[in-house]
């Protein structure tokens, strides 16, 4: 025991002390900080009123209504002090909408660089047949932001469709009632209670998820991998072998590499935590508003989710850890590696489509199904368990088969190991690695 | 009565295509320097790679102190340094030796001190906190011979442990392996040259194919080999000797230096008739002395050129070899 926990050790010191380590370890931070203020630093950028000219061909005061519509809006929503959203000028231009529309648009230069003060962002033109063919047209310099686009359009679909009730004789004030905006707020529930998660959290959070379980088991499992085979070109092996069983040295390895990954992952994980619950602060400090910051859905992982994630990243890590070390053991250069490590990261990486068959469908038979063969269920599950329910007696057979095959993984890794670890030479054929096991 | 420290029990292991090592029995008392001698590819590695539990005989067994259980369970008590040398490149001086003592079952603590007197005595206290990947091989090797030897075992087992070894490395290391002994521990250690052998092991054994050729303390088996050498030192006129070398009345075999020889006589003749002759003769000599047979010459006898196999880099660690 005390032999193995000297490997464990060695294995952790060494790698922690690796340049490669550090800079990793550090850089992720550095870019998730960036990461949380660049788009608030961007999106401040848009904080500004747009200047929209409004080519008003239309009877009936269509143009004038939406005029209304857009300078009531603020550019906070819950804010009546905050700038106005837009700045609008109405031209009539009745029967003549293209010529005024043409000579606005080289009058004020739009869409040029440098433009001048007071400048236009763009240009709406409301035709006379609007609201029959509900088509308006919009020429402007900012039309590939979406959220822009998108928010004009809103305003005009609102004021063109009370319009048309209007115009059929329904009251103005049944028209403002039906108008008024409807939402589905979705949360989700988990074991009969509610998480005060919103659907769209628990799709990000799934993801992020997936995501860091088939890279992290992938990058850590490579390192298993990688110093199994330098083991073996700097003959330390034999040294190893006089004093230490082939488990213990399997094992060692795998549970130390595993270690540098917590450890990492946990750096990272507590800066996610210190970045989101400062994040204002550190809004601040560049000079952007808390205000903006906070349109970043950071989305919270609750403990009981936390715990399955690392539960199965650990199971997980050392299923395809002990895989990865007895392919290292069997290979005499990281190349010659590739052949069959690229079997077991088909594993991996259908396990990782299950994730995206999990979010498309949690309750679907393929991700349940799934959630249960220990090779997929370190990523599939923790997804699983983000999205719905999971009774308590699949999660245990979950864990219980997962267990049985980490242990079952261990055991076929150890007998490929001992006798991997002292073969120098040709790699062996998949026959010779089952007569290893066997014979071992 | 003492245990032998290792005994070898009818031995066997084959590999793919061949038997490395065939039907060996030996045994290596407590106490004193045993040499295992084989030419290159006889089964020495294999040999001791088995005595290490690295890897397990076909047939046969394996006993170390007379005692149930494994060179790995026993490990503890026995010290190794293979034949590849190998260390954690990236890891420094200091802490790779704490290491390998604490795979031996040493205290963390105890095993720092053991590892700082260890580099004291060696000369390379100074590269401590080096990386193993920044000392020259001579270095290295001596960290290696360090971690083999910390843990203070009853049996340190050495396979060509004086290779690539420049002579004044050779030398620290030959007084370590004799320390070792005269504490009344065990030392067993392979090499193919016949000198050091000679001149360091109590007893030997010499294998070649796999199979034990000579087995005994070195002075029993110059007795058996027996017959009578003599070895000649020239000044001048040697080409006088010529004729009397190839006399072969009187002389079996000349091994010639040059300025100097290593005459067997011929079966019967007498060693002082040689001198007659070779003073009539008028060769210059400044040596004349009958000796024993030399290990070398005993070997080569034995064993035969032919003895030597072939061996290539690529299936060395198969253990196909040695």
């Amino acid at each position: 025991m005390n032999k193995l926990f000297a490997v464990i050790r060695r294995e952790l010191v060494e790698r922690v002390r690796t340049k490669s380590f550090v800079i990793s370890t550090m850089l992720v931070p550095v870019f998730m900080v960036i990461m949380t203020v660049a788009p608030a630093l961007m999106m401040s950028g848009s904080n500004r009123s747009m200047r929209v000219a409004i080519v008003d061909g239309s009877e009936g005061g269509v143009g004038a209504r939406i005029e209304q519509a857009m300078i009531t809006q603020r550019l906070s929503d819950d804010d009546s002090t905050a700038m106005p959203r837009y700045v609008v000028t109405r031209v009539a231009a009745t029967g003549r909408t293209e010529a005024v529309r043409d000579s606005l648009v080289k009058r004020t230069g739009l869409g040029k660089e440098g433009k001048a003060e007071g400048a236009l962002d763009g240009v709406l033109v409301v035709n006379e047949d609007v609201l029959s063919n509900g088509q308006l047209e919009y020429l402007g310099s900012n039309v590939g932001s979406f959220e822009a686009m998108g928010r004009l359009e809103g305003t005009v679909r609102q004021v063109v469709t009370g319009a048309r009730f209007e115009t059929s004789g329904i009251d103005p004030s049944v028209v403002a009632r039906a108008m008024s905006p409807v939402s589905v707020n979705a949360t989700k529930v988990s074991d009969g209670k509610e998480t005060g998660q919103s659907g769209g959290a628990s799709f990000i959070i799934a993801y992020v998820m997936g995501f860091i379980l088939y890279l992290g088991i992938i990058m850590y499992g490579q390192q298993t991998m990688t110093s199994v085979v330098e083991e073996k070109t700097s003959r330390i092996m034999e040294v190893l072998a006089s004093s230490l069983t082939p488990f213990q040295m399997l094992l060692g390895k795998v549970l130390g590499v595993g270690m540098t990954g917590l450890l990492q992952m946990g750096i990272w994980g507590a800066t996610v935590f210190l970045v989101t619950s400062q994040r204002e602060r550190l809004a601040s400090l560049v000079g952007v508003s808390a205000d903006a910051i906070q349109q970043m859905p950071i989305p919270s992982m609750s403990p009981d989710l936390l715990v399955i994630f690392l539960v199965y990243f650990a199971l997980g890590f050392l299923l395809y850890g002990a895989l990865f070390a007895a392919i290292g053991s069997m290979c005499n250069t990281v190349q010659e590696t590739q052949q069959y490590a690229s079997a077991v990261m088909m594993l991996v990486i259908f396990g990782f489509f299950g994730v995206f068959a999990m979010i498309n469908d949690p309750t679907g038979g393929i991700g349940v199904t799934m959630s249960f063969i220990p090779f997929f269920a370190p990523f599939v599950m923790p997804v699983r368990w983000s999205l719905a329910a999971v009774p308590p007696a699949e999660l245990a057979m979950s864990i219980g088969l997962m267990i049985a095959a980490v242990l079952g993984i261990t055991w076929i890794a150890g007998r490929i190991y001992r006798t991997g670890i002292l073969m120098y030479g040709k790699k062996p054929t998949w026959a010779e690695v089952w007569r290893w096991v066997r014979v071992g | 009565m003492t245990q032998p420290a290792v005994r070898l029990d009818r031995v066997t292991k084959r590999f793919a295509g061949h038997t490395a090592v065939n039907n060996l029995s030996m045994e290596v008392p407590a106490g004193g320097i045993f040499g295992l001698l084989g030419p290159n590819g006889a089964g020495k590695s294999t040999s001791i790679r088995m005595i290490m539990d690295i890897i397990e005989p076909d047939e046969g067994k394996v006993v170390l102190f007379g005692e149930k259980g494994t060179g790995r369970d026993l490990s503890e008590r026995v010290g190794y340094l293979p034949e590849e040398r190998g260390l954690y490149k990236k890891m420094k001086v200091l802490d790779h030796l704490v290491f390998l003592a604490e795979t031996k079952g040493i205290k963390r603590g105890d095993a720092k001190k053991r590892a700082d007197a260890w580099l004291e005595r060696l000369g390379i206290h100074d590269w401590a906190q080096k990386k193993v990947e920044d000392l020259s091989k001579g270095m290295q090797q001596k960290v290696q011979f360090a971690g083999a030897l910390l843990h203070d075992p009853d049996l340190v087992i050495l396979d060509e442990p004086f290779s690539g070894l420049d002579p004044v490395n050779s030398q620290v290391m030959k007084d370590v392996v004799i320390e070792i002994a005269k504490s009344g521990r065990t030392v067993l250690f392979s090499t193919h040259i016949m000198e050091q052998a000679e001149r360091m092991c109590d007893r030997i054994v010499i294998i070649a194919r796999g199979e034990k050729v000579v087995d005994g303390s070195v002075d029993q088996v110059k007795r058996d080999f027996g017959g009578s050498h003599v070895a000649l030192g020239f000044t001048h006129d040697k080409e006088k000797a010529a004729r009397v070398l190839n006399d072969r009345r009187l002389v079996g075999k000349v091994d010639d230096y040059g300025a100097s020889a290593d005459v067997e006589m011929a079966t019967g003749a007498n060693p002082e008739e040689l001198l007659t002759m070779l003073v009539r003769e008028g060769v210059g000599l400044k040596r004349f002395e009958v000796v024993e047979p030399s290990l070398q010459s005993i070997f080569i006898a034995k064993v035969g050129n032919a003895a030597v196999a072939p061996r290539n880099d690529s299936d060395m660690h198969n253990g196909a070899s040695s």
